[in-house]
């Protein structure tokens, strides 16, 4: 399906000639001529109407019965009135039937004053009931889920968290039970509605029958001001609201649709890990290793101290860059290195080297699909990357391409993906087998030769990488997005290079609305690559006269070339590949300077000087979208203790080693410099940035990236596959700081588990929920054993960036086998044994908050 | 020529020359006149109101220092915590932070109860709209006057302060008074 044209058709109403959008329901038709009609169950973004409420009803001349305006499309020539006798009566009467069971409790209810339900009792109620009977009543409030509060008694039935639940969500669990007056929603078995997107039903919820658990009686809406920016957990970067409260607080987050990035809704992760941003073990003061503990000092002390590590060590100083940074600071920080100590060992990647080549051509306008060309794609190709878990709204993008839209959906992942359900193909090959994936698909495309090869090397049936490439083939408009993933590693460029192939056989630059968007490991990944935060490529992927190391290589020369670190919103014992290398290089390194918001294992144990990075509701600056879609962060509360900005501890640490006085005072001058650094951004302004982002391809500027074409060289023949259990590596929605330090969803907090087939479950004789322990030689991770249908045999996988037991410890960035041994059931009863390789991280981690001593009051 | 002022010219009547008869009135005749209603008053006693050991009784519907209301019968707070007074607050010296209550911790009677109240005393224009914006009756307005501190931060009344029984230190105009 491609993108529809807009044609506009005038009709009359209420005496006025107005022209909206063919095809427009007459509720939206009517906006256009200034005319509100007044909703409940109408709800744009669920879909088709399903005119529940009555409450939109209107005139229409030639029909004799009232017609509700939510789910008749205007017509030329209609001639609509909403303001008869008649409408009124009916709308009166509606209201009056809405209200007779609703409970008069607008003093203590959430939603008060931002109720819709008031203002259209307001505006177009009878403005007294005559019902004296008793009203319905229901035990309140209720859990829905640990998140959502349900008070039944308030519900007035209208759907729209049902079938949000139904058709947007797919989870199928919230339904309406009983019948009548009798209804309720409730989930069919009682259980609580969790899912990734489940508060989402909050915000759809016209009256206080759902509202948030940690927003309850928080505030009411004239305490509070909103404050838009973006959420920058995860790289999904969806516009959020800010509810704050006393210029100091957070209260609330919500969505701020932007159609072009998140279609209006938002993640769990999103709507309530703003909490992290006040939670009480949150690094607020800056602290220096002092007698072998961190202890809060004056800014001045870390300052200078830092200045004094960072100049010891000049050129021998490695930077890595967390997916958290600005744009800005991201900047800033290659600048310090390269220009003022002379290094350029700086990475944004946790593993693997992008090749110069490969970073532009991916870059090319003309291969980068918007986030709104999912909508319109005629087939959606998933590669390598399970949405939900890396990018989470865009498993809601795709979902609503493939019911709304017809689009047909492929996905090409080792794990099952929670698309499956919705695919038409699906090739699952073995893990680390992407690089083999894509080249047979490619060879299914363009012919067939060497396929039955190829696929014995991805480790996926053939027939299935046919059914694929027919689709593929097929298609006119095709998006495809791709996990980062598949150029992480050894092997990362080959998989590069096998997707560009894939590309150039499917002749996607020349469709339209066709192209790729990637689903990068890190929110501002792909700013940050644009920025120079690459060990080969500087500002504008324009390569740099020295290499520098990337960041598998730097733990290996920690020690020799490389003495001081700095990582600047990173954890590598937390998300880079090969744990038990970065602890020892964390360990060997003379001096490390860390800016962070929670003092994580290894900077706890090994930072000599640690900064309180800002959190995203605190920052300024810019941030870079995987379709390249620039947006701006606005700072919403105070900062919080005795942060600093970011972007002004770098530049005071540039001046300060280069004896000069600061002269970046401000975020955007900071902009500006960064602007004038990247060709293809050239010329953008905050102001045209503005609320909505602007992509840089769709600016002139953006012919001032110099792309070559697609490459078409042979691809290397990919290795064959190891024998035995090969791992694979997931991540997790909820991994991470969101579960750890935002209370209300650490319930969510994932604990290890190794998903692997029934086949091989029977083998090594292991049932569900059995404490194994996964691993090779001497290193092991404890996980609990889960059964999972769809893992093919021979796979296994493992969570990423767990609190303990991070798979991180097996992976060193190429393919892995393991074996599985259950753990005696004596010995898994004890707490938390230490892995065998790193029993001293591991007993950091669990007193990550205690061994910090306090800053002076 | 000499300048003619024309029409606009008015006359001044002027009194008496000093000295003389008219000078003699002036100054015994007309004092006295005055001093009759003086003395007239003194017969009356003194109605000066020793303030601040004495005070002006107030009338039953003065707006003074505010009160946050309990249950009689049962000891809860009226207050649900709803913020309809800080809404309504011309001067926005209301501050309200609201709170859960729990069957172990019942601070008042509905769903929700204020953890904060605090009103801005130095702020307060006691115009009287966050009673009758109070859907529970919960804040009403007392009668004290007497609100002046050393410190603007003690005029921060909290809610402890308001819900205390305040010192009955202003008396209440009687019936017909």
């Amino acid at each position: 399906m491609s993108r529809p044209e807009e044609k506009f058709v005038s009709f009359d109403i209420d005496g006025r000639e107005v022209r909206a959008p063919e095809g427009a329901m007459l509720v939206d038709g009517a906006k256009y001529g200034d005319v509100e009609i007044p909703v409940f169950c109408y709800e744009p973004k669920l879909g088709p109407p399903v005119g529940a409420c009555r409450m939109c009803l209107v005139e229409i001349e030639g029909i004799p019965k009232l017609q509700t305006a939510c789910s008749t499309p205007v017509k030329d020539g209609m001639v609509v009135i909403t303001k008869s006798d008649r409408v009124q009566s009916a709308q009166n009467a509606v209201v009056e039937f809405l209200l007779v069971n609703h409970p008069l409790d607008c003093p203590v209810c959430d939603a008060g004053g931002e109720c819709p339900l008031q203002d259209v009792a307001y505006g177009w109620g009878p403005g007294r009931s005559r019902f004296i009977e008793p009203k319905r009543h229901f035990k309140k409030p209720l859990e829905l889920s640990p998140t959502v509060a349900i008070d039944r008694e308030r519900c007035i039935l209208c759907y729209r968290c049902v079938r949000y639940s139904q058709e947007i969500a797919e989870d199928h669990q919230l339904v309406l039970l009983e019948r009548a007056d009798h209804s309720f929603v409730g989930t069919h078995d009682g259980a609580p509605y969790v899912g990734p997107f489940s508060g989402n039903i909050i915000d759809l919820c016209p009256v206080g029958a759902l509202t948030s658990v940690p927003y309850r009686f928080r505030a009411r809406p004239w305490d509070v001001e909103e404050a838009g920016t973006v959420c920058t957990l995860c790289p999904s970067q969806c516009n959020v609201t800010l509810t704050v409260r006393d210029d100091n607080k957070v209260l609330r987050a919500f969505n701020r649709q932007n159609d072009e990035v998140d279609d209006g809704w938002l993640c769990d992760k999103g709507r309530f890990g703003y909490q992290t941003i006040h939670a009480a073990d949150r690094v607020v003061h800056p602290m220096v290793r002092d007698g072998g503990t961190l202890r809060a000092v004056p800014w001045e002390r870390a300052l200078s101290e830092a200045v004094a590590g960072l100049r010891k060590a000049g050129a021998g100083t490695a930077a890595l860059v967390g997916g958290e940074a600005t744009n800005e600071e991201g900047f800033l920080l290659q600048r310090l290195l390269r220009e003022v100590l002379g290094s350029s060992h700086v990475d944004s990647r946790p593993s693997g080297r992008l090749e110069g080549e490969h970073a532009r051509v991916l870059a090319r306008p003309d291969l980068s699909a918007r986030v709104s060309d999912i909508d319109y794609a005629d087939v959606v190709l998933v590669l390598d990357a399970e949405p939900v878990d890396e990018a989470a709204i865009l498993d809601l993008r795709v979902r609503k391409a493939a019911r709304r839209n017809g689009a047909r959906v492929v996905v090409a992942t080792s794990r099952p993906s929670s698309l499956d359900a919705n695919a038409e193909a699906v090739v699952r090959f073995a893990p680390g087998a992407s690089e083999a994936a894509l080249a047979a698909l490619g060879a299914a495309l363009t012919g067939g030769a060497g396929l039955d090869d190829l696929a014995r090397r991805a480790g996926a049936p053939a027939e299935t990488v046919r059914a694929a490439a027919s689709l593929l083939g097929a298609a006119e408009s095709i998006v495809v997005l791709w996990g980062e993933r598949l150029s992480h590693g050894a092997r990362g460029p080959q998989g590069v290079a096998a997707l560009l192939a894939l590309m150039r056989s499917l002749d996607i630059t020349g469709k339209e609305g066709s192209g790729l968007i990637e689903i990068p490991s890190s929110t501002n990944a792909r700013g940050l690559r644009e920025v120079g935060c690459l060990p080969n490529l500087g500002p504008g992927l324009v390569p740099t006269a020295g290499e520098g190391l990337a960041a598998a290589d730097m733990p290996g020369a920690v020690g020799e070339d490389i003495s001081a670190l700095v990582l600047l919103q990173a954890d590598p014992l937390r998300t880079h590949p090969d744990r038990q290398a970065w602890a020892a290089a964390l360990d060997r390194a003379t001096f490390v300077v860390a800016f962070t918001d929670f003092l994580g294992e290894g900077v706890l144990e090994q930072a000599d000087v640690v900064f309180p990075a800002p959190s995203y509701a605190e920052k300024e600056g810019t941030i870079t979208h995987p379709d390249g879609r620039l947006q701006r962060l606005r700072q919403s509360i105070g900062l919080v203790g005795e942060v600093r900005p970011q972007w002004g501890v770098l530049a005071e640490l540039a001046a300060a080693l280069e004896d000069k006085p600061v002269e970046l005072l401000s975020s955007p001058m900071a902009t500006e410099q960064m602007v004038a650094a990247v060709p293809f951004y050239a010329g953008v302004t905050l102001a045209e940035i503005g609320g909505r982002g602007v992509r840089w391809q769709d600016r002139d500027a953006a012919s001032s990236l110099a792309a070559a074409e697609l490459p078409d060289g042979a691809l290397e023949s990919p290795p064959e596959l190891g024998d035995g259990l090969r791992l694979g590596t997931v991540l997790s929605l909820w991994t991470g700081k969101v579960t750890e330090h935002a209370p209300v969803l650490s319930f969510l907090a994932p604990q290890q588990r190794a998903e692997l087939s029934a086949d091989d479950a029977r083998r090594l004789d292991l049932s569900p929920g059995d404490v194994v322990e996964v691993g090779f030689d001497g290193t092991r991770v404890r996980a609990v054993a889960a059964l999972r249908d769809a893992v093919p045999p021979g796979s296994v996988f493992l969570v990423e960036g767990t609190r303990t037991d991070n798979a991180t410890a097996l992976t060193n960035g190429a393919p892995r086998t393991v074996e599985i041994t259950r753990v005696p059931d004596a010995v898994a009863k004890g707490t938390s044994l230490p892995l065998a390789a790193d029993a001293g991280a591991a007993d950091a981690s669990t007193s990550v908050a205690g061994s910090a001593e306090a800053p002076p009051a | 020529m000499t300048y003619d002022p024309g029409p606009d010219v008015i006359a001044v009547q002027r009194g008496p020359e000093p000295g003389g008869a008219g000078g003699a009135y002036r100054i015994f005749g007309e004092t006295l006149r005055g001093l009759k209603t003086t003395l007239a008053r003194v017969a009356e006693g003194p109605v000066t109101i020793e303030y601040p050991e004495e005070k002006t009784p107030v009338y039953p519907r003065f707006r003074g220092r505010h009160k946050l209301q309990r249950f009689e019968d049962t000891g809860l707070e009226k207050c649900v915590g709803c913020s309809l007074c800080a809404a309504a607050c011309p001067a926005d010296c209301i501050r309200v932070v609201a709170a859960e209550n729990t069957p172990e911790h019942q601070v008042s009677a509905g769903e929700r109860y204020a953890s904060v109240y605090e009103i801005n005393m130095t702020r307060c224009i006691f115009c009287g709209y966050c009673e009758v914006a109070c859907p529970f009756d919960a804040i009403t307005m007392g009668h004290d006057f007497e609100l002046s501190d050393y410190t603007r931060s003690d005029l921060i009344f909290t809610k402890e302060m308001l819900l205390a029984e305040p010192l009955e230190r202003t008396p209440l105009r009687r019936e017909g008074e």
